[in-house]
C-alpha cells in the first residue's frame, strides 16, 4: 500500500489519548472513512503493520486523528519526533438521504469519526444531536478534552456495563425521535444500538486490519446478504455498515 | 558493465513492450515461462481490487488460493500483530473454483497467471487440476499443501513425504504438461521437497506461514491460532530454500518476509529462481521493492537470472 509522508502540524496528549494533525492536499476525505498510518522511522518494520484510524476531523486542508496509546504501534505514532506516513482516505463512510434529525452516538475512546461527521452535517444543513458516553475508565484529561472538543454534545458518564442506568439508551430509548442514528463506540454499545434502534442505524466498526486494500481478508465482518450469512471486508465494504445487515458486532476490534 | 538503458525501459514501458523487458536485467525464466521480473505476489496477499499499482512490477499474477466449493472463512479475529510480522488465520475464504474461473479476466496484469489451489482430499485436488489443465489463461498451478487432509485425520497434505508424494503424483497426472508448483511449509521441508520432486513437481514454493499462537494475557485466552508471516520468518524461509536447493533440481520460488530489494536478492542467492512477496506488500509498495532490487543488480553488475544459487563459497 502506498503511504505518503505528511508533516505533523501538532500533537496533543490527554491522558492515554493522542491527537495528531497533518496537512493533506490529496483526495478529499469523507466522514467515516479511515486511513492507514505508521511512523516514518521504522526501518526494521517492527511494529510491522500500519494502523487503521478513523479520521477525527477534516476541514479540507488539515486532517486530525484521535487514538488511544495502547501498544508499540500507537506509542510510536504519539512520539514527538516520529515522522508520519498516511494512506489516502479508505473505505466507505456514512451515507445520508437528507432525512433529519440525526443522532450521533459515540462511546468511550471511539468517538473519532463523529466530529468530522458533525461538521459535514452542518455543511449540509442537516439537524443533528450528539451524545457521547464517557466511561468511568476515561482519564479526566480526556473527559475535559471531549467536553471542549464537542461543546454541543450531551456527555453521559457511564461505567460501560450493560446494565448501567446511565447509558445513551437511557436518554434516548429506542431513538424513535430521530430519522437516523450514526454510532461509533465499543462493540458492546454498537450491539445495543443495533438491538434497540427502531430507526435506520449506521455503525462505524473497528476491525483489526493488515493490508487495508481488500487483499488479505483479515478484517472480516459477518453480514446478512440475500438471506445468507457471509464475511465481508471492512476495508472495502465498510468500515461503516447498516446495523440491520451486521450479524453481530465483533469484540475483536475493541 | 552498464545496462542503465534496460532499467529505463522497464520502468517506462514494461507492460507495452514485453519482448524488450524479457531481455532486461530483471527477467527470469520459471519452468519455461518467461517472467519480466522475478517477483510474484504470494497467494492470498493481492486481491483484484488492488491490481492498479502492480502492472509491470510482478512477473506473474497469483491470486488467493481457490478451493473446489466456496468457503466462508474463519470467524474474526483473523489477524494480529507480531514482532516484525503478523499472524493470520483467514480460513481460505474464496468463491470456489467455478466462480473464480468466471472472473478470471479480472486478474489480468499483463503477466502470466498462476492459480493456487487447495482441497480437502486428494481426489478433490485432482478434480481441480483436471478443470484447470485445459484453461489456457492459466500458465501454471500451485498446490497449497498446507491444508488439512480430511481423509487422514486432518493432517496437512505436507505433513510428510508419503502424503506429499501421493497428492503431487495424482495432480501431476491430472495436469498433463502444465507447470505445477508445490508449496510447502518449513516443517520437514527437505524430505517433503525431495518427495514432491520425485512425484513430478516442476517447481517448489518455499515456505508457507509458520504455525503460531497469539495469547491475550489479560483475557487469559488464545487470541489467534494461525500462521506467522513477515520479516520475522525470513531467516527460516531462507534456510529452507538454501537446504532444499542442494538436494533438488527443480526451480525454487522463495517466499517469507520479503519486504525490500535486498530480501529478493538474498532468496535468489540462497537458491530461488523467483520470489514471492506476501505480507511485506502490506507495508511496503511492491514497486519500491522492485526498484530496490534493480538498484542492487545495477550496483552488483549482475542480471537477476544469474543470481540463483550464486552464493560465494559458503
Amino acid at each position: 500500500m502506498k503511504l505518503h509522508e505528511v508533516k505533523v502540524l501538532g500533537r496533543e496528549r490527554f491522558g492515554d489519548h493522542a491527537l495528531l494533525r497533518y496537512r493533506w492536499s490529496g483526495v478529499a476525505h469523507e466522514p467515516g472513512q479511515f486511513v492507514m498510518v505508521r511512523a516514518l522511522s521504522s526501518p526494521t518494520l517492527d511494529p510491522f503493520l500500519s494502523r487503521p484510524l478513523f479520521v477525527h476531523d477534516y476541514d479540507g486542508e488539515v486532517v486530525s486523528l484521535l487514538f488511544e496509546v495502547r501498544g508499540r504501534g500507537t506509542a510510536r505514532l504519539a512520539r514527538e519526533d516520529a515522522g508520519l506516513l498516511v494512506s489516502t482516505p479508505l473505505g466507505r463512510g456514512f451515507v445520508f438521504d437528507g432525512k433529519e434529525p440525526v443522532a450521533l452516538v459515540g462511546g468511550g475512546v471511539w468517538v473519532s469519526p463523529l466530529k468530522f461527521l458533525s461538521r459535514a452535517l452542518n455543511t449540509s444543513g442537516i439537524a443533528h444531536d450528539i451524545y457521547l458516553e464517557v466511561p468511568a475508565t476515561a482519564s479526566t484529561a480526556y473527559a475535559d478534552w471531549l467536553s471542549k472538543s464537542y461543546p454541543h454534545a450531551v456527555l453521559i458518564p457511564t461505567d460501560g456495563s450493560l446494565n448501567s442506568p446511565k447509558t445513551v439508551l437511557s436518554h434516548l430509548g429506542d431513538f424513535s425521535r430521530y430519522a437516523a442514528i450514526c454510532a461509533s463506540g465499543p462493540s458492546e454499545m454498537l450491539a445495543r444500538v443495533k438491538e434497540v434502534s427502531t430507526v435506520p442505524a449506521q455503525l462505524a466498526l473497528r476491525e483489526r486490519m493488515a493490508c487495508a486494500n481488500g487483499s488479505c481478508y483479515g478484517c472480516a465482518v459477518p453480514l446478512w446478504r440475500e438471506g445468507a450469512r457471509i464475511y465481508t471486508r471492512a476495508c472495502i465494504e465498510g468500515p461503516v455498515f447498516g446495523a440491520e445487515e451486521v450479524v453481530d458486532v465483533q469484540k475483536s476490534g475493541d | 558493465m552498464s545496462f542503465g538503458w534496460a532499467y529505463y525501459g522497464l520502468f517506462t514501458m514494461a507492460s507495452e513492450h514485453l519482448e524488450f523487458v524479457e531481455s532486461s536485467a530483471l527477467a527470469v525464466e520459471l519452468c519455461g515461462i518467461p517472467l519480466a521480473t522475478p517477483l510474484i505476489p504470494a497467494a492470498g496477499t493481492l486481491a483484484r481490487e488492488a491490481l492498479e499499482d502492480v502492472r509491470g512490477v510482478y512477473g506473474a499474477m497469483l491470486p488467493k488460493t481457490v478451493t473446489p466449493a466456496p468457503r466462508s472463512g474463519n470467524p474474526p479475529p483473523r489477524v494480529a500483530e507480531a514482532a516484525s510480522g503478523m499472524v493470520n488465520s483467514i480460513g481460505l475464504q474464496n468463491p470456489g473454483l467455478e466462480r473464480f474461473l468466471e472472473d478470471l479476466e479480472h486478474y489480468d496484469i499483463g503477466a502470466p497467471l498462476f492459480v493456487s489451489v487447495a482441497a480437502d482430499t486428494v481426489g478433490e485436488f485432482a478434480a481441480m487440476c483436471e478443470r484447470l489443465v485445459g484453461e489456457e489463461r492459466v500458465a501454471a498451478v500451485e498446490l497449497n499443501l498446507s491444508c488439512p487432509n480430511v481423509e487422514h485425520g486432518g493432517l496437512q497434505f505436507c505433513a510428510g513425504p508419503s502424503a506429499v508424494r501421493e497428492v503431487v503424483s495424482v495432480c501431476r497426472g491430472a495436469l498433463a504438461g502444465k507447470p505445477m508448483f508445490v508449496k510447502l511449509t518449513s516443517e520437514r521441508v527437505v524430505a517433503n521437497a525431495v518427495a514432491a520432486e520425485e512425484a513430478g513437481a516442476h517447481a517448489l514454493t518455499l515456505i508457507n506461514t509458520v504455525p503460531a499462537l497469539v495469547v491475550d494475557a489479560r483475557a487469559r485466552g488464545v487470541f489467534l491460532r494461525g500462521g506467522l508471516s513477515g520479516p520475522a520468518i525470513k531467516p527460516v524461509a531462507l534456510r529452507a530454500v538454501y537446504e532444499v536447493s542442494k538436494v533438488v533440481e527443480v526451480p525454487l520460488i522463495g517466499v517469507g518476509g520479503v519486504a525490500g530489494g535486498t530480501d529478493v536478492a538474498e532468496f535468489m542467492l540462497a537458491g530461488a529462481t523467483a520470489v514471492q512477496v506476501g505480507s511485506g506488500s502490506f507495508v511496503r509498495e511492491p514497486q519500491v521493492v522492485l526498484e530496490e532490487f534493480a538498484a542492487y543488480l545495477r550496483e552488483q553488475g549482475v542480471f537477476a537470472r544469474d543470481l540463483t544459487g550464486a552464493l560465494a563459497g559458503y
